[in-house]
């Protein structure tokens, strides 16, 4: 491999894994750092206004070509709806889930999962500091969320809230935003928004790509095999960390369409490597290597072709589909 | 792709036969499941982990004389809200392997749950093997091996005590079940000598050749 001028740890404590392509990754970064020096500037001149976190069109616009790292808790908690919810609930109210009693069941549950979160992770993998802050997070979250307790897959979304905001009581609070406001019943223990979800991407998938759809259901690889870890990690340890941080940016301040934008480009970026395969275990292969493929580590040009590729996507279509797969799922059921 | 896995035949002999199956692991969270596929798979162990969201795929193949045994492996989550979805992996699946911690005593009685299950939902003729993952912590033991070989017995599971940390059992497993699953024209004579295994790998880039007894 030709020498890199970047380490094998990346700007969040990620080892980069041994066939990390450096030579795509240098090639975007010759361009993105431009962009970044760029953005933050702007950033940087919009966060000097008193009003700046008011002017939600302009936000819009600027969060959808990314938020600097060094504004990110700040933005999160706001448009995410975060604070408001700490004005509600008592802005002391993380402090007093961590020192209630905690019941055993979920200490052992989350605590089995704390080494096995981010293992390549600097900051989790050399001392016990961050997995004792996750470890607090996800207690905390789960006794004050009774209904939900504590789902795998929140172990990554709070572990990568963490390693941006290295603040537990953001992290607890942006936690609480996702679970119960943007994403939809992802982690209660029936999962229904989870299915509900999936259920919808498939459909989204057929109305948008239709080959795609006939294609993946002849080679017989169900919707949930593909989809379960995009939802529930919100492509954390899916997609590349930057482009997962972009997403999330648009994520907090636009809802849960976000998710399907990514998904449905992701294939839509996709078709003719995905009607290469001729057999299940290609296709499987097929969606694993896409996600860390040229057009996804370039987080810039993948964020905004979310906004692109998969076409007009309206809240109001999705939620109606939503209705139409939850009721055939009910009635199958009963 | 599947006739690169069987060695090849001149002169219009029959070619070994492939046969391809599907097989699952299931048990609670944190047992081993991704573990043991990995050293199976890849012959690699990592002491952490990641917790495996959904599910994961990877393939692996033996040989046993003249078949070639493709298995189709679905690794799933441990965490009981996934379970909702377990039926999806393991419908149609010809075998199983339903994994505890022997350092666990309420991971035993999980996997006895996940043994109803498939003798209620699964495929009726589904090969199920219990595996007692860990077995390399022999002072945390907490499950013993005599009380799950006879809980094995009395449901007709095959039953290994394994160590995915150390190597013991997991082909060995692997290959027992693919004795046991029918193939297509039954092998000549039970007990046929060992099995050979090739490796070959097609979800890895990394494709190698070698032969253990």
């Amino acid at each position: 491999m030709a020498q890199s001028r970047f380490s094998k740890i990346d700007e969040y404590g990620f080892e980069r894994p041994d066939d990390f392509d450096y030579q795509t990754y240098e090639t975007f970064m010759s361009q993105y750092l431009q962009i970044l020096a760029r953005r933050s500037k702007k950033w940087t001149t919009l966060m000097k206004s008193e009003q700046a976190l008011k002017k939600k069109r302009i936000l819009k616009s600027y969060i959808r070509k990314g938020i600097p790292n060094e504004y990110r808790e700040k933005v999160w908690l706001h448009v995410s709806g975060a604070n408001e919810a700490k004005i509600k609930h008592g802005v002391d109210l993380y402090k007093k889930m961590v020192a209630s009693t905690h019941d055993t069941t979920l200490v052992e549950a989350i605590r089995i999962d704390l080494p096995r979160t981010f293992p390549d992770n600097i900051f989790f993998n050399s001392s016990d500091e961050h997995q004792e802050m996750l470890f607090r997070v996800l207690i905390a979250y789960a006794h004050h969320n009774k209904k939900v307790g504590y789902c795998q897959g929140m172990n990554y979304i709070a572990g990568l809230i963490l390693l941006v905001t290295k603040n537990e009581d953001s992290t607890f609070w942006l936690l609480k935003a996702l679970v119960e406001n943007i994403l939809p019943d992802y982690y209660s223990p029936t999962m229904d928004g989870l299915l509900t979800d999936i259920d919808t991407v498939s459909e989204l998938v057929r109305l948008k790509y239709p080959e795609v759809s006939k294609h993946v259901a002849e080679l017989g690889l169900p919707w949930p095999v593909i989809t379960t870890k995009w939802f529930i990690c919100i492509y954390c340890e899916v997609l590349p960390t930057e482009t997962v941080l972009r997403i999330w940016d648009c994520l907090f301040n636009e809802g849960s369409k976000i998710v399907f934008r990514v998904a449905l480009t992701i294939i839509g970026l996709h078709i003719s490597e995905i009607l290469s395969t001729t057999q299940f275990s290609e296709m499987n292969d097929c969606l694993k290597k896409i996600v860390k493929g040229p057009p996804t580590v370039h987080c810039h040009n993948f964020t905004q072709s979310i906004f692109k590729v998969p076409g007009k996507l309206t809240t109001k279509v999705i939620n109606r589909i939503r209705e139409t797969v939850s009721q055939e799922r009910k009635q199958k059921k009963d | 792709m599947a006739n690169k896995a069987g060695p090849q035949r001149p002169n219009g002999t029959a070619q070994a036969k492939i046969c391809q199956f599907k097989l699952v692991l299931l048990g609670e969270s944190a047992v081993g499941k991704s573990s043991l596929v990995l050293r199976f798979v890849k012959g690699q162990f990592h002491e952490y982990q990641e917790s495996t969201i959904g599910a994961a795929f990877l393939t692996q193949t033996v040989c046993l004389d003249d078949t070639t045994v493709k298995f189709e492996i679905w690794d799933t989550a441990g965490q009981e809200r996934y379970h909702s979805l377990a039926p999806m992996y393991y419908r149609g699946a010809q075998a199983a392997i339903v994994v505890y911690d022997v350092t666990n005593q309420d991971t035993f009685g999980r996997a006895k749950t996940w043994v109803k299950e498939l003798q209620r939902q699964a495929s009726p003729n589904i090969v199920i093997a219990l595996a007692g993952n860990k077995a390399d912590l022999a002072n945390k033991r907490c499950v013993e091996y005599e009380e799950a070989q006879a809980y094995a017995e009395e449901n007709g599971l095959l039953f290994m005590e394994t160590s995915a940390k150390t190597g013991t059992n997991v082909n060995e497993i692997f290959l027992a079940i693919a004795k046991k699953l029918p193939k297509s024209e039954t092998i000549g004579g039970s007990g046929s000598g060992q099995g050979r295994r090739l490796v070959e790998s097609d979800t890895t880039a990394k494709t190698s050749t070698s032969c253990c007894k």
